[in-house]
Formats: C-alpha cells, sequence, structure tokens
C-alpha cells in the first residue's frame, strides 16, 4: 500500500466518497467520545458504527479471561435466537469470529460462496447474498474481542474499504477499552466510598447494632443484593443482627425464613462455619452441589433458593483481637452477576473495620458498666470493700470511707490491716460465700473503730480474683436491740417478783407440816391479792410501755376541761382513800387544754395512786390547776415521803424504783411514771418534779393551753 | 442465817418457812443492812436477792468476801434473774448456789441445809461450778 495518496488521479465521485466516509467515520468518533460505560460504547458501535461501515448487521464479541472462547456482548440486525446458538462459543471454533481471535487478522469475505468455501459448517445458515467482514478489536497487540459486520449484499471490500473498517474497529476497540477502565474505576470509585461511608458509621457512634444495620443498608444494591450481619450471642448462638436488600417485603422474607431455618452453629458452611474458623468464605460462583447438599430434601427450602436465585457469596467474619464476633455475608442474586477479588478484599476491609467498631464499643460499655457501678457504689449507704487475693484494697467505698474513719485516698492499695487493724478480727466471723452459690448471710460483730466500738453487719463474697465485702453500720440498731433484749430480761424479773410471792405464799399455806398463825395466814392471803393485782398492773404498763416504744399509741387531741378531768380522779381516788389521807382539787387557775382526755386520765390516776401511795403517815394530796405562758399547769402533790435528789430524773427511766427504804416497801411496775412521761411528752406537753425527802413531792403536768 | 431481800413478802416467806424448818432467820431489806448484820451475827449462810435498790446483790457478795469478817459466810442468791450471763456472775460474785425466783419455799430450808452439808465435806468448788452448769432442776 502506497503511504501518500495522490487525488489528481482519482475521480470526483471518488473524490465525494472518500469525504462521505470520513463524515462517518467523524461521527462514530465523536460517537464513541461521548460513550462512557460498556453498554454506552457498544450501543454506539452497533448504531453509528454499523451506518458508518455500511453493514446491515453487526455483533461484538469479548475473549474470555481464560482465551478459550468468545463471549457474545452485542448483537444488531441478526434475526432468530443469536445468543443461544453463538452466545458463548469456544475459540477453535470453526466459525469466522473464532478463526479472527485465532489469527488477529482481518477477513473480508465478499459473498456467500466464499463464505461457505471457508467454512462449510456454516453452509446454509444466514441469509443470501451476504458479504461479511470480521475484524479483531486490538490495542497494542493485545486481542480484547471480535467485531462482526455483515452486509445486505455481495461486496467487493476495496483497500479505502477495509481501511475505512479496519479503523472502525481500532477505534470500537479503543472505546471498550476506555469503558473498561471507566467501569473498573467506577465499581473502584463505588467501593472506596463504600469503604469510606462505612468507616464513618462505624465511628461514628457507639451503639454498633445501629451502626451495621446502617452498614449492612449500605452495601445494598451497589456491592449486593442482600447484605445480612450476623452476631455471636453470649452463650455462643449467631444472632442476626441486620439484613438488608432495596425491596423491603423481601427484608421481612428473609427475617421469616432466618426464623424457620435458624443457623446451627455446626453447619459445615456459611455464617456458622465462618465463625466457628474465624475464616472467610468465598463463591464467585456458587457450586450446585453445596446449593443441592444445603437443601436437600427439603422441596420448600428448594422453592426458597430458587426464588432467591443465589449466584455468588462473600461470608467474612468480624474480628478483633483474635476473636470472632460475627460474620458479614454479601449475596449476589437478581442485579449481581457475580463477585470478584475486589469485592472480596473490600468485604474483608469492611468487616475488618466493623470488628474493631463492635469491639470498641463493647469495651466502651464494659468500662462504662464499670465506671456505672463504681459510681452506684459510691452512693450505696453500706460500706463495700473489695480486696484483691493479697488482701489490698482494692475499692473503698465512701460509706467504707465515713464508716472506718480512712479516706479512700488513704486506703487504695494499702493492706487491709492497716487501714483497719482489727479487720482480722472482723473477717474471722464472716463465712464467705462464692458468687451465685447462695446469699451472703451478714452476721452482726462488735468492730473496734480508732478507739471506738461499732456492730456491724458484714457479708463477704470470694468472686476468685478477691472478696467483696459489705458492711453496715449497726450501732444504733444494736443499741435499740440491746435496749428490748434488756427490757423483756427486765420486764421477765419483773414478773417474777409477784409470782415468787404468789407462789411461794400458796405453797407455804398449803404446807402440811406447818401451822400458820391466823395472822400469817391472813398476811399470806394478803400477799396473793396484792401482788395478783401488781402482776396484772405491770402486764398492764409492759403492754402499754411497749406501745409507746413502738411508737404505736394513737392520740386524739382534743379541748378539754381540766377542771372536770381532775375532779373525776379525785372522785373515783377517794372511794378507796387510806385512813389519814385527804384529797381536794384546787381549781382557780384553769384553763381549757389541748390533749387527748383518756391518755391524761391515765397519767393523773397514776400520779394521784403515788402521791397516795409515797404518803404511808398521811397527809394530804392536793390536785391544782393553774396556767401561765400558754401552758396549763395541773400538779399533783403530796406530803410523803419524797425523792431523793438523786433519784429525780431515774424515777422516769423504765423498771426504776424508788428505794424501798425510802418508799417503805412501796410495790410497783417500775413502769407508771416512765409512761405518764412519755404520754405527756407525746401529747407536747412537760412532766417533771419537784421534791423533798420527808416532806413529799410535786409532780407538775405542763399541757398547752387550747386555742 | 440471814435473808437479804427489798421484797417484804420474800424475806416473810423465807422466815415462815426456814423457821418451820428450825433453822434461825435473821432479815435485812437493803444491801447496807445487810452487810452490817452479816459482820454483827455472822449467820451461818446468806440469802441474798440481787436486784435491789442501792446496793445490789452482785456488790453485797463482793463486799461480804473482801471483809475478813464475812468472807467464809456461804452465800446462795435468792433472784429472779433466770440469765446464764446472770448466773456467771453469781458465781463470779462467790456464790455457792443460785436459786430462781418464783421457788418453793417449802424447800428452801433441806436446799441451804443440803449446801451446808456439802460444804461440809469440802464440795464448795463443785457448789460454785453448780451454779452455772446447773446438775438438777431448781429448787
Amino acid at each position: 500500500m502506497t503511504p501518500s495518496v495522490n487525488t489528481e488521479g482519482l475521480s470526483l465521485e471518488a473524490l465525494a466518497d472518500a469525504a462521505d466516509r470520513a463524515n462517518r467515520l467523524q461521527r462514530v468518533t465523536e460517537r464513541l467520545a461521548g460513550a462512557l460505560t460498556p453498554q454506552q460504547v457498544l450501543d454506539a458501535i452497533l448504531t453509528e458504527g454499523l451506518r458508518a461501515a455500511e453493514a446491515r448487521a453487526g455483533a461484538i464479541g469479548l475473549v474470555t479471561e481464560d482465551g478459550q472462547a468468545i463471549e457474545l456482548l452485542a448483537q444488531s440486525g441478526y434475526r432468530g435466537p443469536v445468543f443461544e446458538e453463538y452466545g458463548h462459543f469456544p475459540l477453535d471454533a470453526d466459525l469466522p469470529m473464532s478463526h479472527v481471535a485465532r489469527t488477529g487478522e482481518p477477513l473480508f469475505l465478499e459473498s456467500r460462496a466464499e463464505r461457505n468455501e471457508l467454512f462449510p459448517s456454516l453452509e446454509g445458515k444466514g441469509e443470501d447474498g451476504n458479504a461479511i467482514a470480521v475484524l479483531p478489536l486490538a490495542l497494542d497487540g493485545r486481542l480484547l474481542g471480535v467485531i462482526a459486520l455483515s452486509f445486505g449484499e455481495n461486496m467487493v471490500f476495496s483497500e479505502e474499504r477495509r481501511q475505512m473498517k479496519m479503523t472502525l474497529a481500532h477505534q470500537a476497540a479503543q472505546a471498550l477499552e476506555r469503558s473498561r477502565l471507566y467501569a473498573a474505576e467506577q465499581a473502584a470509585r463505588q467501593r472506596l466510598a463504600f469503604v469510606a461511608e462505612a468507616s464513618e458509621l462505624l465511628s461514628s457512634s457507639l451503639d454498633y447494632e445501629q451502626t451495621l444495620k446502617q452498614v449492612a443498608r449500605l452495601a445494598v444494591p451497589r456491592l449486593a443484593d442482600w447484605c445480612a450481619i450476623d452476631m455471636v450471642g453470649e452463650d455462643g448462638s449467631i444472632k442476626r443482627l441486620a439484613v438488608a436488600h432495596q425491596d423491603p417485603d423481601k427484608v421481612q422474607w428473609a427475617y421469616e425464613l432466618q426464623e424457620r431455618y435458624p443457623p446451627d452453629p455446626d453447619d459445615p458452611h456459611g455464617v456458622a462455619e465462618v465463625i466457628r474458623s474465624g475464616q472467610p468464605e468465598f463463591f464467585p460462583e456458587l457450586p450446585e452441589e453445596l446449593l443441592e447438599e444445603l437443601i436437600g430434601d427439603d422441596e420448600d427450602l428448594r422453592r426458597i433458593v430458587d426464588e432467591l436465585g443465589l449466584r455468588a457469596t462473600i461470608c467474612v467474619p468480624l474480628s478483633a483481637r483474635g476473636r470472632t464476633l460475627g460474620a458479614l455475608t454479601l449475596i449476589a442474586a437478581e442485579t449481581h452477576a457475580g463477585f470478584d477479588q475486589a469485592d472480596f478484599d473490600l468485604s474483608l476491609e469492611v468487616a475488618r473495620r466493623a470488628g474493631i467498631a463492635v469491639d470498641n464499643s463493647r469495651l466502651f460499655q464494659e468500662a462504662e458498666k464499670g465506671a456505672n457501678a463504681a459510681r452506684a457504689l459510691a452512693h450505696v449507704a453500706d460500706g463495700v470493700v473489695l480486696l484483691d487475693r493479697a488482701g489490698f484494697v482494692r475499692h473503698w467505698n465512701s460509706a467504707a470511707s465515713l464508716m472506718m474513719g480512712v479516706s479512700e485516698e488513704e486506703a487504695l492499695g494499702r493492706r487491709v490491716e492497716a487501714v483497719v487493724p482489727a479487720w482480722d478480727s472482723l473477717s474471722s466471723h464472716i463465712r464467705l460465700v462464692r458468687p451465685g452459690e447462695e446469699l451472703a448471710r451478714p452476721v452482726t460483730v462488735p468492730l473496734m473503730v480508732q478507739g471506738h466500738e461499732l456492730w456491724v453487719s458484714a457479708s463477704g463474697v470470694d468472686f476468685g480474683e478477691g472478696t467483696v465485702y459489705a458492711l453496715r453500720d449497726v450501732t444504733d440498731e444494736h443499741a435499740v436491740e440491746k435496749t428490748r433484749s434488756d427490757f423483756v430480761a427486765t420486764a421477765s424479773h419483773e414478773l417474777r417478783t409477784p409470782l415468787a410471792a404468789i407462789y411461794g405464799a400458796v405453797r407455804t399455806i398449803r404446807r402440811e407440816d406447818l401451822e400458820l398463825a391466823e395472822t400469817d395466814e391472813a398476811t399470806f392471803l394478803e400477799i396473793i391479792e396484792a401482788e395478783s393485782l401488781r402482776l396484772a398492773q405491770i402486764v398492764d404498763q409492759i403492754l402499754v410501755a411497749g406501745q409507746i416504744d413502738a411508737d404505736a399509741v394513737d392520740f386524739e387531741l382534743e379541748t378539754c376541761d381540766p377542771v372536770e378531768l381532775a375532779e373525776g380522779v379525785a372522785e373515783s381516788a377517794a372511794l378507796h382513800l387510806p385512813h389519814g389521807i385527804s384529797l381536794h382539787v384546787d381549781k382557780e387557775g384553769a384553763r381549757p387544754i389541748l390533749c387527748d382526755v383518756n391518755k391524761l386520765r391515765q397519767v393523773l390516776v397514776n400520779l394521784v395512786d403515788n402521791a397516795i401511795k409515797y404518803s404511808p403517815d398521811g397527809g394530804d394530796v392536793e390536785i391544782k390547776l393553774d396556767s401561765a405562758n400558754g401552758e396549763c399547769l395541773i400538779e399533783v402533790a403530796d406530803e410523803g415521803l419524797g425523792i431523793p435528789s438523786s433519784e429525780r430524773e431515774r424515777i422516769f427511766e423504765k423498771f426504776y424504783r424508788l428505794d424501798p427504804q425510802q418508799t417503805r416497801g412501796v410495790g410497783g411496775s417500775g413502769l407508771g411514771l416512765y409512761i405518764c412521761r412519755e404520754l405527756v411528752e407525746r401529747m407536747n406537753g412537760r412532766l417533771d418534779v419537784e421534791s423533798e425527802p420527808g416532806e413529799g413531792s410535786r409532780f407538775t403536768v405542763r399541757l398547752p393551753v387550747s386555742a | 442465817m440471814l435473808v437479804i431481800d427489798d421484797e417484804s413478802s420474800i424475806r416473810l416467806l423465807c422466815r415462815v418457812n426456814l423457821t418451820a424448818s428450825g433453822i434461825d432467820v435473821l432479815e435485812a431489806e437493803d444491801g447496807v443492812h445487810g452487810l452490817e448484820l452479816a459482820r454483827k451475827e455472822r449467820p451461818d449462810l446468806i440469802l441474798l436477792d440481787v436486784m435491789m435498790p442501792g446496793l445490789d446483790g452482785w456488790e453485797v457478795a463482793r463486799r461480804l468476801g473482801r471483809d475478813a469478817a464475812t468472807s467464809e459466810i456461804p452465800i446462795v442468791f435468792l433472784t429472779a434473774r433466770a440469765g446464764d450471763d446472770d448466773r456467771a456472775l453469781g458465781e463470779e460474785a462467790g456464790g455457792v448456789g443460785y436459786v430462781v425466783k418464783p421457788f418453793d419455799p417449802v424447800e428452801i430450808g433441806s436446799f441451804v441445809e443440803n449446801v451446808l452439808a456439802r460444804l461440809e465435806r469440802g464440795e464448795r468448788d463443785e457448789l460454785r461450778r453448780e451454779i452455772v452448769h446447773r446438775p438438777e432442776g431448781d429448787a
């Protein structure tokens, strides 16, 4: 071929032809320049390209990656089931496209006869009068594929025509390669964008369940048709955290499937295996046997698998610090043809980041939990002390600080015996339990702390790495309990004394070897009578004192006339007044008071009884009513034995009784004045005594005047 | 024999029943008088109440023990205090017997005679131990 073209020898017609070809080629070039994706390139070639080449039909096939076959990509103008017949054919087939692919040289067949001669197998196929041109799509000596052009008639392929078709094929090859690079770049861009977005999501929140769900949604549909994320529960079970698909109905369907076919941790493939082994699983094409194995005889499952239309799967572990936390699964089905190495690498990268995010989030949650527990412990009213195996203080809450008088800073990191010297004697009383065995039973023991005795209720749990002690300061409760048990002991003593007299008197009267003098017998009977009454009175008063101590006495405060009350008490006392005692009421200064009438009557009866009882030599007993400073005074005065100053306050104590030397053996429960004072004080009043031994006593009740 | 008790009825019961058993009885209604009488009259044995106003029985027993004139007089507590710790206090205070109220006054004569007989036989330590470790039912 001559490199320079001499236009002078050419006809005008030829010149016009050449200009027309150049124009058509120009349009193809423009179209191809504007085509970005492989599809757009194919469209441009099969429309504008065919027109430029004056072809009636055209087809483009690419050599497969293994170089063994040609895969038909697109065609235009051929009739019949072209893809069914020629969709995929081997390179060594006796076909024009295979031939060109093998030789790398263009093939121009000007007639059907010529074709049949070269490719006898095609005889009888195609239409009459066809010339074909089959051209390699090659770049820098590298063969991409083949383009076939068919013409409606037999043709003579002049050098110019051949040249023009070669140029077209070259341009098509360039455009195809460019679009392939473009597609690859787009895919890479997509993946990068996905990794970037997923990473941003994963680091945006510590709520990893939420972010993983978002990551799954991000993956569809651009990376896969399905994306699922499963997590390993604390018990080793597999829990589906997220499923994403473009169609929400399908997501719902997937969850239902999951319920019907829960993952078996022993499954030999898929999520269970990946979680178990920590190794990823990648099926660029799902092997038929695997699906068959999965389906087994389950016809329902077969329908489901058919409906899913699985093509390829990637399942990668989510792991961190050597532990597999879950798995990420990508499935190619309806819109994705399959996965390649880049998809797999991408999945590994996202899973790696997700694993770290989950781990961080869990670590944070644990730290947070620990911090919350420590915060809570700080506010617990019980002392909480944690010792490590070696006996060093590792936790010391504020209640412990208060109780022991040792601050947290002083206690932490030191041996507990150095912090609380009496610790040994305390811990020797505590029976340690192990967590979950049983509840720790607290023991109440004394503990010397900085020179004073505390009573603590203590329990301890040995949890392997150390021991945690709970200590409650029950010093006050212990004192109350001691008071109560003292009360019971004293009450029992108070009951035993009159009982001893009664029982003794009865035994003595019935003594057979003893003839009692009549006066003695009478004395014993009197003793029995008096001590029985005393017994009854003691029981009553113990009950009242018990109610007072338990704060179970109800008061109904109302306005009452103290005169009426005092006269009533005086009248009943007068009924059995001993010889030599006179009783009267002085009511001059009386004003209405606010009180519980029945309780106040009880108090007055008791005071008047005492006044009479402690006046063995007779005398005057006076109830005097007065008022001053908004208070009403009710005084009960006698001229009896009186009370020594040392005893004056003690007579209001529980079970305290006056020295019988002074009182000449006057019996009583020891509770009367205690009850009187408690009742008066609960009515917002006071009860006091003035006395001079030998001159008598004056008890004064002060109560608020009724407004 | 001396009975120290603030309850007149208990003193009366002891006096009548002990007298019937042929025992002479002295009475004191509190610790101070009891100590005085003990020193003056040197009784063979003292029946001593514990809960009394002024000096209580434990203190009376301790003072009797400290005074050479009375330290040899055996003491039997006669008390409403029935607790184990009370018995321990009684043993500590030097008692050789511990009678809890209510008691049978008819038996009290033979009880103290038995105590005296055992003391005679040199069983003082056994008697004291028995206050805490009661070998038989209380009188």
